[in-house]
Formats: structure tokens, sequence, C-alpha cells
């Protein structure tokens, strides 16, 4: 799966990056790489160690012009349009938590998840159990701030509801 | 640091006037300031109604993404996410697996 900064930076923020790395296979484009690590961080210095060991991989978004068109019919920036490109070039979903960039998503038919997404997969499939689940749960209704509904939603799900 | 003289309304010049007393800050100082929260202030807006992404907000603001995004939690401002994408999300990830 690509990812977009958005959705990498919220899960290495509530601490569920490295199990999400170690559950899926994670493409990132280098200008996400590089808005990920502009700073020093504890989530960055998390990204900069799972790239690293290889469980996050950089991979090239190659059509400049491709990207440039995305970023002007979209309004979004480099980062997001390359993530953009890749995913529909490797035709893999994307991972974003970024409005215009899930718009963008829509409009080109790229499928999407969100960082709330990983959670409820990690506990889905035992990787988590559910006091855990629930508190990444409440980090993630603060850092992501996913409507009310979701939320409930999520948490439901955490417990086996749906 | 560039200058530029502006005609403000009086209830505006009142307002510097009352937030300098209240701040001991010079009326210069205090039109700096608000003019930073206004920036601020807008480039939130913007974000909320789609018309800027995550990274441009960041740009805008002089942070970095994560910084951004523990601004929007202090904030409390709306994921971008509609509850059927959320349920669609779900979809996705059964076929990725």
């Amino acid at each position: 799966m690509v990812f977009d900064s958005s959705t990498l930076i919220l899960l290495a923020k509530i601490d569920l990056l490295r199990e999400s790395a170690e559950d899926i296979s994670i493409v990132i484009p280098p200008k996400v790489k590089e808005e990920c690590l502009f700073k020093e961080s504890l989530d960055a210095l998390l990204i900069k160690t799972l790239i690293a060991e290889g469980k996050i991989k950089v991979e090239k978004a190659g059509n400049q012009e491709a990207v440039r068109k995305l970023r002007a019919d979209f309004r979004i920036e480099e980062g997001e349009a390359q993530a953009l490109w890749l995913g529909k070039r490797l035709g893999v979903p994307l991972a974003v938590d970024d409005g215009p960039t899930i718009k963008a998503c829509k409009v080109l038919g790229v499928q999407f998840v969100t960082a709330i997404h990983f959670l409820i997969n990690l506990r889905a499939r035992g990787k988590l159990e559910l006091p855990l689940a629930l508190a990444k749960l409440d980090a993630l209704a603060a850092y992501g701030r996913y409507s009310r509904k979701i939320i409930e939603d999520a948490a439901q799900r955490l417990r086996g509801g749906n | 640091m560039g200058v530029i003289s502006l005609r403000l309304k009086d209830r505006d010049l009142e307002r510097l006037d009352e937030l300098s007393k209240a701040t001991h800050k010079d009326k210069s100082t205090m039109a700096r300031e608000l003019l930073e929260y206004g920036w601020d202030f807008l480039m939130f807006k913007y974000y909320k109604e789609g018309k800027l992404s995550l990274t441009a907000l960041a740009k805008k603001l002089d942070v970095s993404i994560s910084e951004a995004l523990d601004l929007l939690k202090e904030r409390g401002i709306e994921a971008p996410l509609g509850f059927d994408d959320y349920l669609k999300g779900f979809e996705v990830f059964n076929q990725v697996k």
C-alpha cells in the first residue's frame, strides 16, 4: 500500500506504525519521506528507523509532468501528488488522511484507507488486545479528529460488534 | 522589516489601543501579532473548507506536518472523512488481505 505523509505520521503518533508496517507492505515516494523527516521528532525518528530497517520502502514517483498536473488539478502538494501517482501506477490503495487528496482519489478512482482502518484491522487480526486498541482509538480520535459517528462505530468494531 | 501605512476603521483602532494597553505592548507589535493570529486563523479555515491540503497548511504555518497535526488536534478541527468513505475503507482492506 502507498502511504501519504498524513496517515504515516498519524500512525507514528499513536505508536501503531511499526505494527502496521509488519502487517502490510508500505511504500512511500521520496517527497513523502522528505516531508516526514523534515524536522526532528519522535514520529520522524520512528519513520526514519523503519525506512532504515526496510519496513517502509521508498519508491520513485517517475512522471514529473503527471505529478505536476495532479498538483494543479487537485490543489495538493508534491508529496501528496507523488503518493497519489504512485498508488495509481502500482494499482494499490492509498493510505491517506488528507481532504483534498481523498477527493482526488475519488475522482481518479484510486481506492483509499485511513489511519483508523489500520487500527481496526490490527485488532480484527488479533494483533491488539481490546484495552490497548481502545486506548489507541482515544489517541486517534484526538490526532485524527474523526467524527463522533466514526469513532463510535470504530469502538463497536474493536469490541467485536461488527 | 518593511513599513506600510494603512487606513483602519475607528473601531479597529480602538481595539488595537485596548489590546495594546492590556498587554503593555506598543501598537505596532500588537498589530503584527494580530496579523499573525489572523493569518493562522485564515489558513485553518481554508484547511477546514478543503481549500488547503495538510502539507499546504503546514507550509503556510511554517511548521512540519507533524506539528500541523498537533495544531489541528488542539483546535479540534474535524477530519475530512465522511462516514460512507470510512465504510468503504473496510472493503479496500478486505481486498488487500
